[in-house]
């Protein structure tokens, strides 16, 4: 019938509580400040992740199959007697036509996964020309269409569309600074030289901005079919870049690609495999601090209900004589621990937030644009953060509170008799 | 009527060698009587009056609460059986500090949770009342004079109606004139309300207002008097 009593023993906790203001308000600060800072740093410690790890996903394709094997194939002895015991080794491997065969087929194959879209192109090296200055650029041909779904080059274009490829003839996406050391800008026309020494006139139709690491500086977009003729290889293609509707998908999806087709398919966990082992550290750190601070906050807790128990062993004798039990005393000293929590959450709730509000609204000037700090606003953090306190205190609570349940009645009263 | 049986009730505490603080008392409590426990200091009064109260365990023999053996029940039945029919009253109030009289009075009525909180705040107002506390019940103890303190701890044993009244030296802190009072609201309990009243006292002046006085002399049970000793 613990229903019946429970607001009794609760106003019972909440008089001792505030009998002892100073020692109670200390303690729920404890948990408050313990709460508000582990919402502040996983907040920042999360979006951060999430906005790195968005942007490795997306600086380029969640697949990349690309025209390399990772072992030469296969002898022809070897395939006729797979058990033989017969091993061979620096053979002379065949010398393979560059390009990925039958790409149809594994765009084909790629594609038949929904939500997936596949995207060839072709690379390879040209010179640009204008006057004297000659500049190196790696020369991507593309589907402007497919590019723009599979990565971020259309929103990381400073003027211009990947789609004026398709309606301007030899059309040129460059990055902003190889045109201004060209001394060139949109709609001007350079010369390109291919390895073969091929010549012919491309326009600019598109900048993309600085700092684009993934990209470039030496790289440039040009429609597939362009590239293919400036290239010299007609309907070759060398890479086939994927994206997936669910990005953690990549792994699988890539061994099954590759272990069709037989060419390395690239995912973006294997291509930042370092990176995020990075971020498992990161994260046990921060787990680790973050449980250090809550920790200390249930210290205070513990603090508050032990001195509590011992300063109230008169009190506990006496409701033992009126007639409590010991599981009502024990009750009584937990709920203290709890009161403490739960103030201490909610105030520590609202600090989170104001801390959180503080650092979102700092501003960084990066690259000649305002960033501000990723912030992560999600119910999980505050639910994470009210849970360990509530089990922190709890446990804080309880192991004094079993002490008031053994203090024995009759010696506080003959002690005081 | 036998309120309380006591059957050859020792109780020792560990110890090398073992103290005897209560070797071997056997008596009956009556109903409609005032009983007293008298005897020189340590000389097991109030060890046998915690007996008495459910709130110490014999080491050996029985204690009958209404003819049942209560000697075997558990923690949680023994502090029901205090809560509805025990009431008691010590030397020093012990009242809980951060609670008015009111609230004090309230404390068994609302853990017991047989009335609804108005029912709850009339009878603990009707009990102040009767103890002449009317218009007091919102101070906090610290407001209170020693007598007023100790009519509230009366109030509070009689929250919930209980058969047995036990004191231990309940006028041992009090002047005469408050100290007279409370053996006078002992022995109506006892004659008018019929209910046991045990007080354990050093001071004679209640002994002789008793009905039963036991005496005791180092753990055991010396005399058992009955009747009223003339003035």
């Amino acid at each position: 019938m613990i229903g019946a009593r429970l607001p009794l023993l609760i106003d019972i906790a909440i008089k001792h509580l505030a009998g002892r203001k100073r020692q109670s308000v200390v303690a729920v600060f404890g948990v408050a400040v313990g709460v508000g800072f582990f919402l502040a740093v996983s907040a920042l410690m999360v979006g951060s992740q999430n906005d790195f790890i968005t942007r490795l996903i997306d600086a380029a394709p969640h697949i990349v199959v690309t025209d390399e094997i990772r072992s030469p194939r296969p002898q022809p002895g070897t395939i006729a007697f797979p058990r033989g015991a017969v091993i061979l080794r620096h053979f002379k491997t065949r010398t393979e036509a560059r390009g990925i065969k039958d790409w149809p087929a594994l765009v084909a194959a790629a594609d038949a996964v929904p939500g997936t879209i596949a995207s060839p192109s072709l690379s390879g090296g040209i010179t640009l020309k204008l006057g004297g200055h000659e500049e190196a650029l790696g020369v991507i041909g593309i589907d402007p269409e497919k590019e723009t779904r599979v990565s971020t080059v259309e929103s990381n274009l400073r003027a211009g569309h990947l789609r004026d490829l398709e309606t301007t003839q030899g059309g040129l996406v460059v990055g902003e600074e190889l045109a201004a050391r060209l001394g060139v800008g949109m709609g001007d026309v350079v010369a390109a030289t291919s390895a073969s020494g091929a010549t012919r006139s491309l326009r600019i139709v598109g900048l993309m901005k600085r700092g684009q690491t993934a990209i470039g500086d030496t790289s440039g977009y040009v429609l597939l079919r362009e590239a293919q003729s400036l290239l010299e290889r007609p309907f070759i293609i060398n890479r086939i870049g994927i994206k997936l509707r669910d990005p953690y998908a990549a792994d699988p999806v890539a061994k099954r690609l590759e272990a069709r087709f037989g060419y390395k398919a690239q995912s973006w966990q294997e291509r930042s495999s370092d990176i995020l082992s990075v971020l498992v550290t990161r994260n046990v750190i921060m787990y680790t601090v973050v449980s250090a601070i809550l920790l200390v906050a249930s210290f205070g807790i513990y603090t508050a209900v032990s001195t509590s128990v011992s300063d109230k062993r008169r009190d506990i004798a006496i409701l033992r004589s009126i007639g409590f039990s010991q599981g009502d005393l024990q009750l009584v000293f937990v709920i203290e621990g709890l009161i403490v929590a739960l103030i201490g959450i909610l105030l520590g709730w609202m600090l989170g937030f104001g801390l959180m509000s503080a650092l979102g609204s700092l501003r960084f000037p990066i690259a000649g644009e305002t960033q501000y700090l990723p912030l992560d606003h999600g119910a999980r953090q505050y639910l994470i953060a009210a849970t360990a306190s509530l089990l922190a205190g709890i446990v804080a609570a309880w192991l004094p509170a079993r002490k008031a349940a053994r203090v024995d009645p009759v010696d506080i009263l003959r002690g005081a008799a | 009527m036998i309120a309380l049986e006591a059957r050859d009730m020792v109780r020792t505490l560990d110890g090398d060698p073992p103290a005897t603080l209560v070797a071997g008392a056997s008596f009956s409590v009556e109903r409609g009587r005032f009983t007293t426990i008298i005897g020189p200091s340590g000389c097991g009064k109030s060890s046998l009056l915690y007996l008495l109260g459910l709130l110490d365990r014999p080491t050996s023999g029985a204690l009958l609460v209404d003819g049942e053996d209560v000697t075997p029940l558990g923690g949680d039945a023994r502090a029901r059986l205090r809560l509805q029919h025990f009431g008691f009253v010590f030397q020093f109030h012990f009242l809980l500090p951060e609670f008015t009289a009111l609230e004090n009075v309230l404390l068994p009525i609302r853990r017991l949770g047989a009335l609804d909180a108005t029912h709850a705040s009339e009878r603990a107002r009707t009990l102040l009342a009767a103890v002449g506390l009317s218009g007091k019940e919102g101070k906090t103890p610290d407001r209170l004079s020693g007598g007023e303190r100790q009519r509230v701890a009366i109030a509070r044993a009689l929250a919930n109606d209980p058969q047995i009244i036990l004191g231990d030296e309940p006028t041992g802190n009090l002047d005469s004139k408050n100290a007279a009072n409370v053996v006078e609201t002992f022995k109506s309990l006892a004659h008018e309300e019929n209910r046991a009243v045990v007080c354990v006292t050093h001071d004679p002046k209640i002994a002789e207002a008793a009905d039963v006085r036991i005496a005791m002399l180092d753990g055991r049970i010396a005399s058992i008097e009955t009747g009223a000793v003339a003035m």
